[in-house]
């Protein structure tokens, strides 16, 4: 079984496994906090093909999640438009902004990228926070054009409401399974197809694969654009689920928790993500209690994965695995 | 004209804060090649210090300083131990220890969140008073914080030029394999230089409170600011981010005045791409060979 097969396989058990779940855990709760674990996920999974998988330390993820759910919020609120129209808008919007970015910053390397697409989202914020010229005046008072502090509500939904009832939540749970098997299909398309091979060749023999025609700029402008799609998909379909759009999708906690996603699941995996997006979801859940400590806990596991587990959970089954299978093999070589 | 005098007044203060920063972080980038994301907590650590010295314990307001660059140095020191030194020649350094001084930074702001509670406090070593310089208002402060920052800029520069132990960094900087073959002790080099950029932290997380408050997450636009004026200046290049960081602020002074306070951080990110299209290493940077 080649590589592509077992992962397209996984996906399909992971598929049917999800689709069965609204129906075996009744709990309302559980069935709404695994919708936003599939939002993350495929954030993540996404953020890992531009991290992961071409190299490029870009920190923008999360503003072009951003963007998509800004974009389909203002649509849905200024324009009235069905979010069936407003969710593809605002994932083509983050398709263009995240090109713009890359012809801006991908000339550079490492941590001048980071620092550089960290900033952007940061200004992003202060503009948004930072904006108390009213736009319109609706009835609860005055409207900046961005929402300013307290966003945008009431911009429309899926319809789910009117034909599920008080069980739209299981129309918003299977949409965003959609989303979820879709991205980490792309995922996999892209890391087996010959753009994913391209990469593997910059990585492993950076000179040889320029003397082949291998252009690592053209290669990376490409897998940041289409990296975002989903990305902005992601964040349109949060502003429908949750109903609210605020700057706090911008914010630096925000941001450090999907990172975190990546780092404790394993960099540059096809699975690192979405294992790390359950793991932290449920650190998250078992924190609640905590308060204050939450934050605190966040941190030290993003610090102790960093120091102590380089290559994430994923990396941490392979060497294990490795090393189960070891012996093993060395046994079957005396028997011959 | 009073208006040009006061716009240069407030950007050289905005430069001198910003570069006491700037020069802490341009250290530990040329030393060691890493970005410390945790500097903005340890600006607001260096400022709780001085408020939680001065307010909570009585001490005199140079002691009260001095505990609190000795904390933030101590942290400093600790960060090399704790994080950069296990992973330090690994694969990936640059990308890691980025990611996980973030969760340090974001640790120690959680703490002192919980510690000092989320209220604004007032910095107990502000000065009052100014002085009036035809129409231009100047306040003590500022003054103060400029020549403050013009010291600490002279006495670094001459530690790194003159002493040994400078001279140990600024080999380390330029080929950290030549530099321990020399017979420097490299991991010294890596606790010294970030405990100085800890206590440069604490100073610049002063000086910034004074001019506004303290809050638990006040070192985070400072941090971005100076990570900018790095960038513009060349990473890793101590005395060309001094002059950017004095341009920067003037910039900014600028911005704030002719157009709104509100834009001056997206103006200033705008100058960064242009500069970086226009010179990719910075404007003081050397253009660096890479060998594959």
């Amino acid at each position: 079984m080649t590589a592509m097969r077992r992962d397209l396989l996984l996906c399909g058990l992971f598929a049917a496994a999800a689709l069965a779940w609204p129906m075996v855990s009744g709990l309302r709760y559980s069935v709404t906090q695994t919708t936003f674990f599939f939002i993350w996920a495929t954030v993540v999974v996404q953020w890992n093909l531009v991290f992961g998988i071409s190299g490029i330390f870009s920190l923008a993820q999360v503003a072009l999640f951003a963007i998509g759910a800004y974009v389909t919020a203002m649509l849905g609120y200024y324009l009235g438009t069905s979010m069936l129209l407003a969710m593809p808008a605002g994932a083509v919007v983050a398709v263009i902004a995240s090109i713009a970015l890359g012809l801006a910053c991908l000339r550079l390397y490492g941590p001048y990228v980071a620092l550089l697409t960290l900033c952007v989202s940061q200004v992003l914020y202060v503009l948004i926070v930072n904006d108390t010229d009213c736009f319109t005046h609706p009835p609860a008072g005055c409207m900046p054009l961005m929402g300013g502090v307290r966003g945008f509500s009431r911009f429309g939904d899926l319809g789910f409401r009117d034909w599920l009832g008080s069980g739209f939540y299981i129309g918003n749970y299977y949409v965003g399974l959609a989303l979820l098997t879709a991205a980490i299909l792309f995922s996999i398309l892209i890391i087996h197809s010959p753009m994913g091979l391209a990469f593997r060749a910059l990585r492993d023999n950076p000179v040889y694969a320029a003397a082949r025609g291998v252009d690592r700029f053209r290669y990376q402008l490409w897998i940041f654009g289409l990296s975002a799609f989903f990305t902005g998909l992601a964040g349109a379909f949060y502003a429908v689920n949750t109903g609210v759009v605020g700057p706090v999708v911008f914010s630096f906690p925000h941001l450090l928790f999907l990172l975190s996603m990546i780092v404790v699941g394993g960099v540059g995996t096809v699975w690192g993500p979405v294992i790390g997006a359950v793991v932290l979801m449920v650190a998250d859940e078992l924190m609640r209690e905590l308060g204050d400590f939450r934050d605190i806990g966040m941190g030290l596991i993003l610090v102790g994965c960093v120091v102590l587990m380089p290559k994430g959970l994923s990396g941490l089954f392979q060497s294990l695995s490795a090393r189960l299978a070891g012996p093993a093999a060395s046994a079957a070589e005396k028997a011959k | 004209m009073d208006v040009l005098f006061q716009i240069i007044a407030s950007g050289l203060t905005l430069g001198a804060v910003y570069a006491i920063s700037t020069v802490g972080l341009a250290l530990v980038f040329g030393a060691m090649s890493m970005l410390n994301m945790s500097h903005g907590a340890l600006m607001a650590l260096g400022g709780y210090m001085a408020w939680f010295t001065l307010t909570g314990l009585g001490l005199p307001p140079a002691l009260g300083v001095l505990v609190a660059v000795g904390v933030c140095a101590a942290v400093g020191a600790l960060i090399y131990l704790l994080i950069a030194r296990p992973m330090l020649g690994a694969e990936g350094f640059e990308t890691r220890i980025f990611i996980a001084t973030i969760g340090f930074g974001a640790v120690m702001e959680s703490a002192i969140l919980m510690a000092f509670g989320p209220q604004p406090k007032p910095q107990p070593l502000a000065v009052q008073g100014g002085i009036g310089l035809g129409g231009v208002h100047l306040p003590v402060q500022n003054l103060l914080i400029l020549g403050l920052s013009m010291a600490l800029m002279l006495a670094l520069g001459l530690f790194l030029q003159k002493s040994r132990i400078g001279m140990a960094i600024r080999a380390t900087a330029q080929n950290r394999d030549a530099a321990r073959l020399m017979g420097v002790r490299i991991g010294g080099v890596y606790a010294l230089v970030l405990a100085i950029s800890g206590g440069l932290a604490a100073i610049s997380g002063i000086t910034v409170s004074s001019l506004s408050s303290l809050l638990p997450n006040m070192g985070g636009d400072p941090m971005l600011k100076a990570f900018i004026i790095c960038v513009v200046a060349g990473l890793g290049r101590v005395p060309g981010s001094v002059v950017a960081a004095l341009f920067i602020g003037l910039f900014e002074a600028a911005v704030q005045y002719t157009i709104g306070v509100r834009f001056s951080f997206a103006l200033l990110l705008l100058l960064v791409i242009v500069v970086l299209i226009w010179k990719p290493q910075g404007v003081f940077g050397r253009h660096q060979g890479v060998r594959l």
